[in-house]
């Protein structure tokens, strides 16, 4: 009966919730409802003031929205087709990258999957590309470089008037988070479309598992465990005509500079998701971490953080990237009344009892388009072309600086707080940016607390 | 009923004259209160031409956007706000009064632009009419950061808008919105250039000379003794925190003759000064772990002088931090021990020996502004203005060390000109801890907040009385500094604060 009610509500209030509503009500959610001696549940908030987006196949059509793509490595090639693969007349019109090997993958990967050629003039190599593909009169950037040059670009982009679509993490340290935050504001104050690719807010199932949550079906959130914890990840062989510099920027997942470590790269996922959900911040932070099997780089390959919540909530975090161990990427809720997991995208009471569970083959036939990865960009396209606002940029760099928290405790070993950590002077963009030899001494892996250290052979 | 008829249509009557009156007056009213709020109206009766001679070359009255702000418009609440007619018929009526009571030379329109009054005369919430977006385009990440700041502050701190952007709708050459770059010129420096300190081997008055540059100043042989610290109960105005009164011995030190001037502390900001970019825990880490080390201030925001010169002009708005670092490089650069003064030197060394108020004849009634006979006959200045810089002489700034006479000792500009730091912490109890008869107290072993003595330029004849003890108020002063974290060198939020050294006397000196 509570759905319902919190249906009509959000109906009351959002006129853009409906689909979706209607659509993900359909996909599941009244799977374990209406059996008669259902317990009545407290509401956590009113969906009529959380952001649910309108999770559709396809966006709608509009005049040609051009995009241009700063950063062509991996994942912006794949958030380019992506973008691409969202709905009618979308372009990518200008690339940039720090090399021009990346562009040429890009483009290539571009021209036999969607048949788009960027001309060689739309193309702009070196660290200050991100300006030319700003100015090559597009309307929207997809930035998807190493994270430590998130927020100067998303300011470059909004500044002149651009949407954007940030690719996840947007920040490595404090000052790129407030430097997002402000940037965010200004993106608001313009009306300008900002989606994060923390693409769980676009996926349905975790969607709908927010849904279920905020409705109270597991009571108050009391403590949570989050995962991130995979096999070891990608590094490149140096070859000797890289300079410094080009080695750690094409090496980037392994330098906590460039990518914030993995705990800040990889893990803010899982850690975001606790913070959606919950819907408060982090006050402390105290975490263990090490660097045992990484092959490159300076960053740890283990981290294990204690997070303490406002009101006392306490949230285990773990990520970890080393072969042959055990490997978990999920998350865990505890409520009051029942718990949460993403592994399996189930709600079962205190005795274990499943009492809802996303039916994912019922989004299979319900809709033709299931990747988030995609999703996300059907909702940016939406929002841009109905000229309603979204920004997702403050949230996530919540999320991040969540993170920078949690790894800065296991750095130096000491607790780390919210306050301290959005107070601090941390930055991690060097005051000189040029393709050259750098001094690779300064670049070490962290030891916390005090005495001796343990050399290895 | 016909009665009732007529008697209804007398009362047409009579509503009609009457609507008819009201709209002429609402008419010639609203036309009064336009009329009233033109700027060729404010300017009929606000005769100071330098107001508006800066506001025309303000960036409210001449912008890119060709926007014109008007003087209401900053200087009356907006006018939808409930406040407004009553704001308006307040000023007016203050106005009038100063137009044709007050005497047009007596107002210092200088002082008056300073953000001290400027606040009880500009309205945020009108700022805040216009200016709807903080975060408009082409702020800069600092200014992001700032912003920031204000919106999550300004509640709590009662931050205004002009705390930071004063010179918006008058224009002031010595105002400055943004990071003071390069260095000050030390108003001596093409002269010469001292290679060495002084030497000194006898306990006399010595002048100090700071090595590589063309700056010296003097020192004053303080020989010590024992003296009653504190006031007594009877002393008019005196404060609980300056009792109970203790026999206090110190020992013979050195005193800097006047407060460290801007010529002295742009030298020692020009050698260590530091970018910033370093976590401040680290610098103070590094310059408490390593006795050689001195990692000086970083850049000030704005003008730290106030544009009142600098030169021989007592250094201000540093930290109680950065006073110590100061010390701390003094001491290296010349071999000598500089330090702060003890809050019992200090005492010491402005009672020059006399148990009274002031060292110089005095009642404190008589010299205050606040008591009855003041407000009637006015404050006695006549004695106090030759020794002290404050409320009633200092024409609201700092002024050089020449305009007053020294005390007994030799020493300027104890009690007046500006608040001088001491190294001990503050208790308002801290003469209770002790015992009657003490020797070099040096205050609490721990606290938050710094002893601060004499008074500064804006202060009254009360609050300059030797005894009276004041204390740091780090919160309050850093209010408006948006940087994160708050600077550990300059205070935002007060301007009359400085210090002065202290030097012991080497161990091979014998003191007669």
């Amino acid at each position: 009966m509570t759905k319902k009610n919190s249906l009509s509500r959000r109906d009351f209030f959002s006129t853009t919730a409906i689909v979706g509503a209607v659509g993900t009500i359909g996909a599941g959610a009244l799977l374990a409802s209406c059996t008669g001696g259902a317990p009545k549940l407290v509401p956590l908030q009113s969906l009529s003031g959380a952001y649910i987006p309108d999770l559709v196949d396809k966006a709608i059509d509009g005049k040609p929205l051009k995009a241009g793509l700063i950063g062509c490595g991996g994942r912006g090639s794949g958030a380019a087709q992506n973008f691409l693969t969202a709905g009618p007349n979308l372009q990518i019109v200008a690339l940039g990258d720090l090399f021009q090997d990346r562009i040429d993958d890009c483009r290539k990967g571009l021209k036999e999957k969607f048949n788009v050629e960027v001309p060689d003039n739309m193309c702009f190599t070196g660290f200050d590309a991100y300006k030319k593909v700003i100015a090559a009169g597009v309307d929207l950037l997809i930035i998807a470089t190493p994270p430590v040059f998130r927020p100067t670009h998303f300011e470059a982009a909004v500044e002149a008037g651009k949407h954007a679509f940030l690719e996840k993490p947007i920040c490595v340290d404090a000052v790129g988070a407030r430097l997002i935050m402000a940037t965010a504001k200004k993106a608001t104050a313009q009306g300008l479309c900002v989606v994060t690719g923390t693409q769980r807010h676009h996926q349905r199932s975790y969607v709908e598992s927010f849904k279920q949550i905020q409705s109270g079906i597991i009571g108050d959130i009391v403590s949570g465990n989050v995962y991130w914890n995979q096999s070891m990840l990608w590094y490149k062989e140096r070859k000797p005509e890289w300079t410094d510099m080009e080695f750690m920027v094409r090496d980037w997942v392994n330098w906590k500079w460039l990518s914030g470590d993995h705990i800040v790269e990889q893990h803010v996922h899982n850690l975001d998701v606790f913070s959606w959900f919950f819907g408060k911040k982090p006050v402390r932070a105290v975490g263990f971490g090490a660097k045992q099997r990484r092959l490159s780089g300076d960053q740890y390959d283990m981290f294990s953080v204690d997070y303490e919540y406002e009101g006392g909530v306490h949230v285990h975090s773990m990520c970890r990237q080393i072969d042959g161990c055990e490997n978990n990427v999920s998350e865990f809720i505890q409520g009051t009344k029942g718990s949460w997991n993403s592994a399996k995208m189930e709600i079962a009471d205190l005795q274990g009892k499943v009492l809802w569970k996303f039916d994912s083959e019922k989004e299979k036939a319900d809709f033709k388009q299931t990747d988030p990865y995609v999703l996300e960009h059907v909702d940016l396209v939406n929002h841009i072309r109905a000229n309603t606002a979204i920004n997702q940029a403050e949230e996530t760099a919540i999320s991040c600086l969540t993170a920078v928290m949690g790894r800065q405790s296991a750095y130096t070993g000491a607790a780390v707080t919210w306050e301290e950590m959005s107070n601090s002077t941390l930055s991690y963009l060097p005051e000189k940016l040029e393709i050259g030899p750098v001094d690779m001494s300064t670049y070490v892996i962290a030891v916390p607390g005090k005495g001796k250290e343990v050399k290895k052979a | 009923m016909i009665k009732k008829l007529k008697l209804t249509k007398w009362s047409w009557f009579v509503f009609f004259t009457g609507l008819f009156a009201c709209a002429i007056l609402l008419f010639a009213s609203n036309k009064a209160l336009t009329y009233t709020s033109t700027d060729e109206y404010c300017q009929s009766c606000h005769i100071h031409p330098d107001a508006d001679a800066s506001w025309k070359k303000s960036s409210h009255f001449y912008n890119n956007s060709g926007v014109r702000v008007h003087c209401v418009e900053c200087h009356l609440p907006p006018k939808e706000s409930n406040k407004y007619l009553f704001d308006k018929a307040k000023t007016g009526l203050n106005d009038l009064y100063g137009f044709y009571f007050k005497d047009k030379k007596s107002f210092d329109w200088e002082n008056k632009r300073l953000l001290e009054h400027a606040v009880k005369i500009v309205y945020n919430e009108s700022c805040l009419k216009c200016h709807q977006n903080l975060f408009s385009k082409g702020l800069s990440a600092e200014g992001g950061t700032a912003h920031l700041y204000y919106e999550k502050n300004a509640e709590k701190l009662n931050l205004q808008c002009i705390n930071c952007h004063l010179d918006v709708g008058h224009y002031n050459p010595n105002y400055k919105h943004s990071k003071m770059t390069g260095i000050p010129v030390t108003a001596t420096a093409s002269q010469n250039i001292f290679t060495a300190p002084a030497t000194v081997t006898t306990f006399g008055n010595f002048t100090e000379f700071i090595p590589n540059s063309a700056i010296s100043f003097n020192m004053v042989a303080v020989k010590g003794g024992t003296f009653k610290m504190g006031s007594p109960e009877k002393e008019p105005y005196r404060k609980s925190d300056e009792g109970p009164v203790r026999q206090v011995t110190v020992s013979p030190f050195f005193m800097g003759e006047v407060e460290v001037s801007w010529d002295e502390f742009w030298t020692f900001f020009a050698s260590t000064m530091s970018e910033g970019r370093v976590d401040p825990n680290e610098v103070m880490a590094r310059n408490a772990n390593s006795p050689d080390a001195v990692t000086g201030p970083t850049p000030p925001f704005g003008i730290p002088d106030q544009g009142w010169g600098s030169g021989k002009r007592p250094a201000i708005t540093m930290t109680h931090y950065s006073a110590t670092i100061y010390c701390k490089w003094l001491s290296k650069i010349t071999g000598k021990h500089y330090r702060l003064p003890t809050e019992a030197e200090w005492e010491f060394a402005c009672r020059a020996g006399t148990e009274t108020p002031y060292f110089f004849p005095g009642d404190p009634k008589r010299l205050s502004q606040v008591g009855l006979r003041s407000k009637l006959f006015g404050a006695d200045t006549a004695n106090i203005s030759r020794y002290v810089v404050y409320a009633l002489n200092s024409s609201g700034k700092t002024q050089e060390p020449a305009f007053v006479k020294a005390n007994p000792f030799g020493l300027k500009n104890l009690q007046g000109n500006v608040l001088e730091y001491c190294s001990d912490f503050y208790a308002e109890d801290a003469y209770a801890k002790t015992g009657t008869t003490v020797n070099n107290p040096k205050g609490p072993d721990s606290g938050t907040e710094y002893v601060i003595r004499g008074g500064n330029y804006s202060f009254d004849a009360k609050d300059l009385r030797s005894a009276a003890r004041g204390y740091t108020r780090t919160t309050d002063w850093l209010k408006t500094d948006p940087q994160q974290p708050k600077s550990i060198w300059w205070y935002s939020d007060i301007k009359g604060i400085g210090f002065r050294v202290v030097c012991d006397p080497d161990s091979s000196i014998v003191i007669k």
